[in-house]
């Protein structure tokens, strides 16, 4: 009988995974919850299903979800990205509902997302990490005594991280013993806030580095393959914006050392499924293991171009028990993809939202390269309630040059009205030298604060178009009566 | 030829004009438009007509000054500046005219001398020639623009507002143009500004007769308008005795209270053997049909009243006012009552307060001053701030007579000679600190302005910041036809408008189908330049919302101050808040300000107490008996406890 496949999240992701089933042959399902009832994940699903007025809760409803997947006979979930994409119970509540969950299992999902455990056992198998301690002991006395003995071991700036936190949240930075006085109480409590535990630990900060990561991809039969390098280095505020495939630092062993490590640690961990194994790279080329993302990221479109694996297509084949169908020496890299999130965000405005505006007009770019997942429409107005990522566009090149010059290309015949977005930016960006030049790490954004100046593009004829629609409205000029 | 070309030095352009065989023709497009569509002509027809205008051989073409700087900004949605810019670009040679009312420049109220001094500066890069006047014929009140426009090496032209009555005599006017003389040294251009179009041509040819008999080298340019349709007599009365400049402009767009047709003006005093020297007849026809097919889109401006009004004579409001007087009237429901105020009480006034000139601002002091006399019932009973000030000397000391006592004590209450001798004359404007209005601008609009920016919200802060902000959002709209900018009634659906950007670019919009949800929101769909665009509405207010809050009757407003519940006296728009709420506040005192017609008047405390609640703001526009006010007073307080 032909699998049903439900599709637990909205968005672009969503609208990646369907794609995904439906070219398997598989039923796909969508759930939604009321803001999302005109989005586009449910019209391109086989089937779709409404699971209450959420907002951002009947999408995290384990128990709500689970029910509906056994109502319609699901044989397998695909979690996509955030919302319970990395909750181990999650994980286990398919298994023990027999339904195949899309991923790693509860236990690798648990084990990775303590980021204490998680450096444990990557320490076991000498994966190179930055200094950094377990979880500081409960007693504040006690646990600024260590702080400190850290600190003069290894040097200022240092983190406190919340041991359950991610996506670069519940991170701050201590410059001096002062501040790690102060600061170590305010983390926990933060930590306690966002995630329910109260546990921190510290890491030397890594001054300047570039953010390159992994994807590994593992079936349940010992075999992991690594797919090439991806950079992430350009990132705002601990968020990535733009990510590019493979990485391009010009030493090629250093690469390969990577991801050899890479593969190392998911089978440290008895990995399944894909997954991305992040480094930081300093200055002098040394490169530290940050953390195992436990899913599909984001940014997987530009390893799927340089590589030509469908990694969506290839997790769910592996859920359902399938090995992996190349070996690692099938794994060909070929030039350049670069990736973009296009969100609905006022970048002069500090990056703020521009949710709950409707998109006035819609036209994407195309042809050779180019490879757009979103879920917009001319008329559909963007949900206030969940994120603003719009489109993700992805371009692919031969030669890197090649790449940012169709990026050019595509960004300025890219047009969205209504909301405010990130494609404005983003012109500045790829015209700017030295992400021309691909030589940027994570300080990239901070020292180009240039890239937020320019001029709104809204053109002269739409903003008199808007006049002339409100003196046809209102049947005389409401500014000249 | 002896064309006058912009750029030309004074010397030499007066020299021209004293050895011209004929007359020149100043074509006061700029007045038509004030005097004949409220001032609603826009820069794109202004446009259409510049090459032809151009090629007409003008004195000079009056295309600037008087309301249009702020009907500019506020109605018409376009740049001052920006506008004689763009005309310069399309008309080279021809010199532009503006009027500036002195101390007051295009506005209606005293501005700072070094307030004054900056915007004449800021005009006078395009600006050629500078009619100047002053409505009480006070020479110190022009005396700043005189020096600013001496010293930028443009024309000069200051006025003797002209008027009639036993008072005005040749003599009088004489004597007036010696005093300008003393203070601008001869190297000017003297205007006879008769802005109401008063005096018969006889009286005009023996005032000219006159000045030239004293001062004979003196250029003299004749200003009238052509309310009881007889200015081409004045003009040619005047040209017959020795004028050397007057005005008229392009027939395809004449009214009935602004100039005159420049052709018929030609045509006449060609008769008695007198050319407008410079003058290409051909292209003053040329003119009018180039703009000719625009008059209809302009219908809805032009005056309530259709036809001449001989009867200006008696009344004496000038043309420039007649337009926005009439449609007052109309909007506020009194328009059957005019013959009683233009033709008994206004002339009645007049006399009372001095028979002074009446031109912006001392035509609207009398005007409104006459129509609460006939509408408040009781005469002198409701008194604007600025027939206070007038009466106070603020404006300059009156020319012939001062009013009468029972005037000064009804205005200004019992002890008026008090009040008189203690705030009365003239006061010296407090300079601005401009660097400081410059910051608020910036953070007003959140981006640096300007200079003309500045020295148009100098003028008119929050009109100049609301334009700024209609720009940022709308775009330089002056490039839309008339037909599209003032279009009523809506488009017609699959309407195809097209129109060229201020790029040079064009455009085309078809107008699709328009949507109205269950909110009330309305979706207007549009194709623009072939991509389909929706454009989102908000609900209209209900109606019969606002119309509920208000419309109460004069009595029960009073009754209400009475109690400490303060509504607005009249529909205007609120100017000043002169209290804040838990400031104690004595019978007298100053509350709010509101302004209607231009004219401020305050709305005082009629009962002592404490501010309650302040429910409007600067800026709101409020119907007779809404809500501004509301004092508690002692007495209710005690009566609580």
């Amino acid at each position: 009988m032909k699998k049903k496949i439900l599709v637990a999240n909205r968005g672009e992701i969503a609208c990646r995974i369907i794609r995904a089933i439906q070219e398997l042959g598989y039923t796909a399902v969508a759930i939604y919850e009321t803001p999302d009832n005109a989005a586009l994940h449910i019209s391109v699903a086989d089937e779709a299903v409404w699971i209450g007025d959420g907002p951002r809760c009947d999408y995290l409803n384990i128990d709500k979800i689970i029910k509906v997947a056994k109502n319609h006979n699901i044989d397998g979930i695909h979690p996509g990205y955030g919302f319970l994409a990395e909750n181990p119970h999650f994980s286990q509540a398919c298994a023990d509902n027999g339904i195949t969950f899309i991923g790693p299992t509860a236990e690798v999902i648990s084990q990775l997302g303590d980021k204490v455990t998680a450096r444990r056992i990557m320490a076991e198998a000498k994966i190179p990490m930055v200094p950094g301690t377990d979880n500081l002991p409960a007693d504040e006395t006690e646990a600024v005594k260590m702080a400190l003995e850290f600190a003069n071991r290894v040097k200022y700036p240092i983190m406190l991280k919340a041991t359950a936190g991610g996506g670069g949240r519940g991170i701050r930075q201590v410059d001096n013993d002062a501040q790690m006085k102060e600061q170590l109480q305010i983390a926990r409590a933060e930590a306690k806030a966002a995630f329910s535990n109260d546990n921190v630990y510290m890491e030397k900060v890594v001054v300047k580095p570039k953010h390159v990561e992994v994807q590994i991809i593992a079936d349940q039969f010992g075999s992991t393959v690594h797919l090439g390098t991806r950079d992430c280095s350009i990132q705002r505020r601990n968020q990535k914006l733009v990510e590019i495939a493979p990485s391009l630092i010009k030493d090629q062993k250093l690469l390969d050392e990577i991801c050899e490590t890479a593969v190392r640690a998911a089978k440290a961990a008895n990995y399944t499924n894909a997954g991305t194994v992040e480094f930081l790279i300093d200055k002098d080329m040394n490169y530290y293991f940050m953390e195992i993302n436990t899913r599909i990221q984001v940014e997987h479109t530009v390893t799927e171009m340089v590589t030509g694996i469908d990694i969506v297509r290839t997790q769910i084949k592996l859920a359902f028990g399938k090995p992996l169908s190349f070996k690692q020496s099938d794994v060909r890299i070929r030039g350049h993809a670069i990736e973009m999130r296009i969100n609905a965000e006022d970048p002069q405005n500090n990056f703020m939202p521009e949710g709950g505006k409707t998109v006035t007009t819609y036209r994407s770019p195309g042809g050779y390269g180019v490879r757009l997942d979103g879920f917009v429409y001319q008329g559909f107005t963007i949900p206030q309630v969940y994120d603003s990522l719009l489109v993700k566009m992805t371009v692919f090149g031969y030669s890197w040059n090649e790449t940012v010059d169709r990026l050019r290309r595509c960004l300025t015949n890219y047009v969205i009205t209504g909301p405010k977005t990130t494609i404005p930016f983003y012109l500045q960006l790829v015209n700017e030298p030295q992400f021309q030049s691909g030589d940027f790490d994570t300080s990239y954004l901070e020292n180009h604060p240039e890239l937020l100046e320019y001029k709104d593009d809204d053109s002269e004829v739409n903003k008199l178009a808007a006049l002339i629609a409100e003196i046809h409205h209102k049947g005389f000029n409401p500014y000249a009566a | 030829m002896n064309r006058i070309v912009q750029g030309m030095n004074i010397k030499d352009l007066l020299k021209t004009v004293r050895e011209a065989d004929g007359y020149y023709i100043t074509n006061t497009a700029r007045d038509m438009s004030q005097s004949d569509y409220k001032n609603r002509i826009l820069l794109h027809t202004d446009l259409m007509a510049a090459k032809e205008r151009e090629k007409a051989g003008y004195f000079s073409l009056e295309i600037t000054g008087g309301a249009s700087v702020h009907v500019d900004i506020l109605r018409k949605q376009v740049d001052p500046f920006l506008k004689l810019k763009l005309l310069r670009e399309a008309m080279p040679n021809t010199m532009f005219q503006t009027l500036c009312r002195g101390v007051n420049l295009f506005g209606y109220r005293p501005y700072p001398q070094n307030v004054i001094r900056f915007t004449v500066k800021e005009f006078a890069k395009y600006v050629d020639v500078w009619r100047v006047f002053d409505f009480m014929n006070y020479i110190p009140n022009m005396k700043a623009v005189f020096e600013e426009v001496q010293a930028a090496g443009k024309i000069l032209e200051p006025c003797i507002c002209f008027s009639t009555g036993p008072e005005h005599t040749d003599d009088f006017y004489v004597k007036k143009v010696g005093e300008i003389l003393d203070v601008t040294g001869e190297d000017i251009v003297l205007c006879i500004k008769n802005h109401g179009g008063l005096g018969t041509p006889k009286r005009i040819g023996d005032l000219v007769s006159s000045i030239k008999n004293k001062y004979p080298d003196l250029v003299l340019h004749y200003h009238g308008h052509n309310t009881d349709g007889n200015d081409i007599g004045r003009i040619t009365e005047a040209v017959l005795h020795g004028a050397n400049i007057v005005d008229a402009s392009d027939h395809s767009f004449t009214g009935f209270y602004g100039p005159p047709p420049v052709l018929t003006v030609m045509q006449t005093l060609e008769g008695y053997g007198h050319k407008a020297v410079t003058v290409d007849a051909e292209a003053v026809i040329a003119t009018s049909d180039a703009i000719r097919d625009q008059r209809p889109h302009y219908d809805i401006f032009e005056s309530q009243f259709r036809g001449f009004l001989p009867t200006v004579q008696i009344h004496k409001l000038p043309g420039g006012a007649m337009g926005s007087s009439l449609e007052q009237a109309e909007k506020g429901g009194f328009l059957d009552k005019m013959p009683d105020i233009l033709h008994k009480e206004l002339p009645l006034v007049q006399k009372e307060l001095g028979n002074y000139w009446s031109v912006t601002p001392g035509s609207q002091i009398l005007w409104t001053t006459a129509v609460s006399n006939v509408q408040g019932g009781e005469r002198y009973g409701n008194v604007s701030g600025d027939l206070r000030n007038l009466l106070l000397g603020k404006y300059g000391p009156f020319p012939f007579y001062k009013p009468a006592e029972w005037i000064y004590e009804k205005v200004l209450g019992a002890d008026w000679q008090k009040v008189l001798e203690e705030e009365g004359g003239i006061e010296d404007i407090e300079d601005m600190d401009i660097d400081k209005e410059r910051k608020t601008l910036t953070d007003r609009i959140r981006r640096k302005p300007t200079e003309q920016e500045l020295v148009l919200y100098l003028q008119h802060p929050n009109d100049a910041v609301e334009f700024f902000k209609f720009e940022a959002k709308f775009g330089k709209v002056y490039v839309l036809p008339p037909s599209i900018f003032l279009k009523r009634g809506g488009f017609e659906l699959g309407e195809d408008i097209t129109f060229t950007d201020h790029k040079g670019k064009g455009h085309l919009i078809s107008i699709g189908p328009a949507q109205m949800n269950e909110e009330g929101e309305t979706t207007i769909y549009l194709t623009v330049d072939h991509h389909n665009r929706r454009y989102i509405m908000a609900a209209e207010q209900k109606a019969g919302v606002a119309a509920a809050q208000s419309e109460i009757g004069k009595e029960e407003i009073e009754e209400l101050a009475a109690v400490g519940d303060v509504r607005a006296p009249f529909m205007a728009n609120v100017c000043e808040i002169a209290v804040e709420v838990g400031q104690e506040v004595a019978e007298g005192d100053k509350l709010v300000v509101v302004e209607a017609m231009k004219m401020q008047t305050p709305v005082l405390a009629k009962i002592g107490g404490v501010v309650e609640s302040v429910t409007t703001k600067v800026g709101d526009a409020v119907k007779p008996g809404a809500k501004l006010v509301k004092i508690k007073t002692g007495n209710e307080e005690k009566e609580g406890k």
